[in-house]
């Protein structure tokens, strides 16, 4: 392929300014050659598609959507929520929204490191990170739909003169579920066509055939708008208990609230990627590649500090030292929230834990578990204190909250079986492929197991 | 692998980028964020003055009030009996409440309803604008456009907005200074029945210069001589004043920077049309050249290893 | 002939033909007249108080009139059950009475001047009427003597002093406006006398007779407040012990005289009713031996006749203040509390948190401790776990 040579650099990075130099980071080398492990994602085959632990989740997916769906015929939200009036919003907007979207931001956080960044060895991480993201966002938005009192009121999205632009909420309802339906699908979409190229019927194959490169000729144009809606609606996120005032806890309470659930929602983004693709590896025994888990933490480790500086600082300027270190109940959870946040950051920092699995594992759990703590107690245990009312969960708000995890849980091990995602080394693509032409003698494939076109 | 010329590109990231822009600009200028937030009360903003040194607790304004409203009297707690809600709710848009200080037997009374604030927060956080500052400066609710998401009792600082948990169909209910029937009766049900004018109707100006000739003709009476609601949360068209200080009586301390001035930094073209301009060429910028890139791996695997790219 | 004869009531009673059924009505209602704090009410029974009526001796009742209108008479006179005649002046020697006494002129005078010799120290003065003190008090003259004289001399030789009616409890009537004739009542003019105010326009005649009758059998004269009101009818508020209060409570008010408020019996705040601040047992104890028939029970807002602040001086139809010593319990507190958290919720969150902890830590044990590695993670040693299985 012919390339004006003035373009070319020796090691292919591309021109001008290195990107990672203001930063203070050590840039990665770009080539997927440099990668010894992780190549490309492979489907997962060993396992068969239903197992006890599959039915278990689908268990509570059935459950729960039973419960909720006695709302949409003739119950009320009463009958199945603790939800009062002074904590309207009870644990699906707080915590399947605000707090699950933030792992699921990692579609975000690796979209923007290897596509902006141009950390190209997260590409082989991409898909997993898409199908999270994928799955939290679309529970998140059915936890939405399940916790709104009047949905069938929802047709005034599509009404732009009812729009109010001024609140948050606005720009979340709206920006999640185009981001969800069109972008995040659209993000996915390469992985479908994948598994259709290799479809038994030639009639797809000619129909993947004339779309696929048009298809492909807008990737560059629409992604980045991928980037665009998720920092406004994460940050809209933030800004929605700017307006509870001074029913959150001045610990918590701040203007700047938008731009560090923003942040916070990058740094859980990586955690829970290192997590969900460590524990995958774990359950489907597969091989880790310590290079590109250690470049993910260390992204996330350096966002970390620069929340915290963010997060201090703000505690500081606005003067409320004295409350973090109270030693009341607040404050305590304060410093239990940012330590959370806080160790994961600084154990990273070392090269060497960088590439040692348990600490990897154990410090982005840690760091996924104080990122959405960060995202949760604003809503609700920090939330009109001194009200001298609670909340807590009623138990079929809380069977639905588990339905909805249980349900990513479950979606997520049906996708990984079916479609190429999850990282693996080379040898895996080609055993895949073998097993795939054994299961279906009618594929018609060359030497390298690749299936043959026209 | 797709190899773009300058030309190409220019025109296509132009076009990309102004249809966004005009998009973008036409959707938000087509919403009425005007409809959103008023900063000032408006010139004919009507409200009411509450004082405490004249209520005596006799409830009158919260009977009418559920008359007028045509609201079923709470009578949960009293067994059936007696109107006796417990807070307010869903069939209560106006309550008498009690302090008594057990140690001094200080006791006041307070009434609550909606404060009609001037910049509500209600109004500025409610995605369809369910929740309107409407004529006189009036907060009222359409049902047509609430999606039942209690955004508004989420950011009420008075805690005001109550919800129909136990409906099918929920609505949000709350005083509305009973404008539905201002024309026929001049003013809301609970000033016109109050015995002994402890709270009284008419323009927010008028009744802020009552009650500082008030406290100007009583000094030593009222609490800090101060009017609540004059500056708080931007000031409110529901005025109080009180022999005790304000906390005890429910209302809170409250800055004089309305709720929903935290989210106007940088204004509505700036956080929709703008920003997001200006990221979206950044990114497709950095993209573009990563792009490049990766067109080289995904030709350099398929020649190598005959592997297609994964996306 | 005078009426000071010695000798128990219960003698008196059977020489004048009084049936003992008579008295005992009479003690029975004594008794709910003053259900607290009168020593003489407080018995068992209307048996026992006759009993204790019977055996005392009749006091000598002097009764002075000065500037009265003879309400406090006509409240007396108005009790039918029983009546003047067969009961009153049987429970009490009336030695001296302008109103009712036979005599007049001389004789009247020669009667006052018998009754205060013969009683000296003894009796009891019943003073009706303020007193003026303007000008050196010509405004009221006895026999040509002015009133201050009268006083000071007959409540000078007396046992106690009963200021009956508000008039002779702090000026009254006479007493309002400009007071032109320096109008006071009596415990303004005497310092070292046992006083009893009984004040109201009229006031109710049970409570005069429950006083008189206690100084009568046991000598001493019931509790008082700082007012010299006895407690035993004046220590509540109208307000306190209304029948309409629940009208007030709930904000039903007759607002117009003939609304339909006021036809219904709902409370008169509005219409200018002083209950609120005033002192009074009419709520209880009502006139005219009928129930109902006192003012606020016949659809008048009180007027607060008995306080001296309050009577004569704030007008009818204007709202008095409502002081609330001990609001109702009934009003909701300022932050209720709200919210319910339920066990099983509780217990089934802290299950899955647990849960989730253990099998976290579970799987973090099965990453290998060392930099670097890139095995299978939990692949040695053959422990099959999650994932032998597989999801």
């Amino acid at each position: 392929m012919a390339r004006p040579a003035s373009r070319a650099t020796p090691l292919g990075v591309p021109l001008g300014v290195p990107l990672g130099a203001p930063l203070g980071v050590p840039l990665a080398p770009p080539h997927a050659s440099v990668i010894h492990r992780w190549q490309r994602g492979v489907s997962v085959r060993e396992v068969p598609l239903v197992t006890p632990w599959f039915l278990l989740f689908a268990g509570f997916f059935v459950v729960g959507t039973a419960i909720a769906a006695f709302r949409l015929f003739g119950g009320s939200l009463a009958s199945f929520a603790a939800m009062t009036d002074v904590y309207a919003w009870g644990v699906w907007k707080t915590f399947n929204v605000m707090a699950l979207t933030a792992l699921g931001s990692s579609a975000l956080a690796v979209g923007l490191a290897a596509w902006v960044l141009g950390r190209h060895r997260l590409h082989s991480v991409m898909r997993t990170a898409l199908v999270t993201s994928f799955l939290f966002y679309t529970t998140a938005l059915l936890g939405l739909l399940t916790d709104v009192g009047r949905p069938w009121n929802f047709w005034n999205l599509r009404l732009p003169w009812r729009w109010n632009t001024e609140s948050a909420l606005w720009e979340v309802a709206l920006a999640m579920p185009v981001y969800c339906a069109l972008f995040l699908l659209y993000e996915n979409g390469p992985m479908v066509v994948e598994k259709l190229w290799n479809a038994r019927s030639d009639r797809v194959r000619g129909w993947v055939r004339t779309w696929h490169p048009r298809i492909r000729k807008t990737y560059p144009f629409v992604v980045p708008f991928a980037y665009v809606l998720p920092i406004i609606h994460q940050s809209s996120l933030g800004g929605l208990m700017v307006l509870a005032g001074h029913k959150v806890h001045p610990l918590w309470q701040t203007d700047l609230l938008p731009l560090l659930y923003l942040v916070q929602a990058l740094i859980c983004g990586f955690g829970s990627v290192i997590v969900v693709l460590m524990t995958s590896c774990l359950v489907w025994r597969r091989p880790l590649d310590v290079k590109v888990l250690g470049e993910l933490a260390n992204l996330m480790s350096w966002t970390t500090l620069g929340w915290l500086v963010l997060r201090l600082g703000d505690v500081v300027v606005r003067g409320r030292v004295g409350d973090a270190l109270a030693m009341d109940a607040f404050g305590v959870l304060f410093l239990a929230e940012t330590a959370a946040v806080a160790v994961p950051a600084l154990v990273l920092r070392s090269a060497h834990l960088r590439e040692t699995p348990r600490a990897l594992y154990t410090m982005a759990l840690l760091a996924c578990l104080g990122g959405i703590a960060y995202r949760f107690i604003p809503t609700t245990l920090a939330y009109a204190p001194g009200a001298g009312s609670t909340y807590f969960p009623a138990v079929p708000e809380i069977v639905i909250t588990l339905g909805l995890v249980a349900t990513v849980v479950g979606a997520f091990s049906l996708v990984v079986k079916r479609f190429a995602v999850l990282p693996a080394p080379l040898e895996s693509w080609h055993h895949a492929v073998e097993h795939d032409s054994h299961a279906h003698p009618s594929h018609r494939s060359d030497a390298h197991g690749h299936a043959v076109h026209d | 692998m797709i190899l773009l010329s300058r030309r190409h590109l220019l025109r296509t990231v132009g076009t990309g980028l102004s249809t966004a822009a005009v998009g973008g600009a036409a959707a938000v200028a087509a919403a009425p964020a005007a409809l959103a937030a008023p900063r000032t009360a408006p010139a004919d903003a009507v409200g009411m003055l509450y004082d405490t040194t004249k209520c005596i607790g006799c409830k009158a304004c919260v009977a009418e009030c559920a008359k007028v409203n045509d609201l079923v009297p709470d009578t949960e707690l009293s067994g059936g009996l007696w109107q006796m809600p417990a807070d307010l709710n869903t069939q209560t848009k106006n309550i008498i409440k009690l302090w008594a200080d057990p140690a001094t037997g200080q006791t006041s009374f307070v009434k609550r309803q909606c404060m009609h604030c001037v910049d509500p927060a209600c109004v500025s956080g409610c995605p369809f604008n369910a929740l309107q500052k409407g004529a006189l400066g009036i907060v009222g609710w359409d049902g047509a456009r609430c999606i039942g998401c209690r955004y508004c009792e989420v950011s009420c600082p008075f805690e005001i907005p109550k919800f129909e948990w136990k409906k099918f169909n929920p609505k949000i209910v709350k005083c509305e200074l009973c404008r539905h029937v201002l024309d026929r009766d001049g003013q809301p049900g609970c000033t016109r029945v109050c015995p002994t004018g402890a709270v009284v109707f008419g323009r927010r100006t008028d009744l802020l210069a009552d009650a500082k000739a008030r406290v100007a003709a009583h000094p030593g009476t009222y609490h800090l001589d101060h009017v609540y609601g004059e500056t708080e949360a931007g000031g409110t068209q529901v005025l109080y004043l009180s022999h005790v200080p304000f906390e005890k009586l429910g209302l809170p301390a409250l800055p004089d920077r309305s709720v929903p001035t935290g989210l106007r930094h940088g204004g509505v073209a700036l956080k929709l049309i703008a920003l997001p301009v200006v990221l979206y060429g950044v990114f497709l910028g950095f993209f573009r050249r990563n792009w490049k890139v990766h067109e080289e791996e995904a030709a350099r695997l398929k020649a190598e290893k005959g592997l297609e790219e994964q996306l | 002939m005078t009426y000071a004869e010695t000798g128990s009531i219960g003698d008196a009673l059977l020489r004048s033909g009084v049936s003992r059924r008579v008295l005992l009505e009479f003690a029975g209602k004594l008794m709910v007249a003053a259900p607290a704090g009168l020593a003489l009410a407080a018995q068992w029974s209307p048996e026992a108080v006759a009993e204790e009526i019977a055996k005392a001796r009749r006091p000598s009742v002097i009764w002075l009139h000065f500037q009265d209108c003879t309400g406090c008479t006509e409240t007396l006179l108005r009790a039918s059950k029983p009546d003047l005649g067969d009961l009153i002046l049987n429970l009490i020697s009336l030695d001296y009475h302008e109103t009712v006494m036979a005599a007049s002129g001389k004789q009247a005078e020669a009667a006052l001047r018998d009754a205060m010799t013969q009683n000296a120290g003894k009796y009891i003065c019943v003073v009706e009427g303020s007193i003026p003190t303007k000008d050196q008090g010509i405004y009221m003259k006895l026999a040509g003597r002015p009133a201050l004289e009268v006083l000071a001399d007959v409540a000078g030789k007396a046992a106690a002093v009963i200021a009956i009616g508000s008039c002779a409890s702090w000026g009254g009537v006479p007493s309002a406006g400009i007071n032109p004739t320096g109008a006071v009542g009596v415990d303004a003019l005497l310092k070292d006398k046992p006083i009893v105010n009984v004040p109201g326009c009229p006031p109710n005649p049970y409570t005069f007779l429950g006083v008189v009758l206690q100084y009568a059998t046991a000598g001493t004269l019931p509790a008082l407040d700082a007012e010299k009101r006895p407690l035993f009818a004046f220590d509540r508020y109208i307000h306190d012990h209304c029948p309409r209060r629940a009208h007030f409570d709930a904000g039903r008010f007759a607002r117009q005289f003939g609304d339909e408020g006021h036809r219904h019996g709902y409370c008169l705040y509005p219409l200018g009713c002083k209950g609120p601040i005033t002192h009074a047992g009419c709520s209880t104890r009502h006139f005219n031996e009928l129930p109902e028939v006192w003012p606020i029970g016949i659809g008048a807002p009180c007027v607060g006749c008995t306080e001296r602040n309050v009577a004569f001086k704030i007008p009818i139809f204007e709202t008095s203040a409502v002081p609330a010593p001990t609001p109702s319990a009934q009003y909701p507190e300022i932050r209720p509390e709200t919210g319910t958290v339920s066990a099983v919720a509780t217990g089934i969150v802290g299950a899955v948190v647990g849960a989730l902890a253990g099998a976290a830590y579970v799987a973090s044990k099965r990453f290998s401790k060392v930099a670097g590695d890139e095995a299978v993670p939990g692949a040695p040693a053959g422990d099959g776990g999650k994932g032998g299985k597989g999801v």
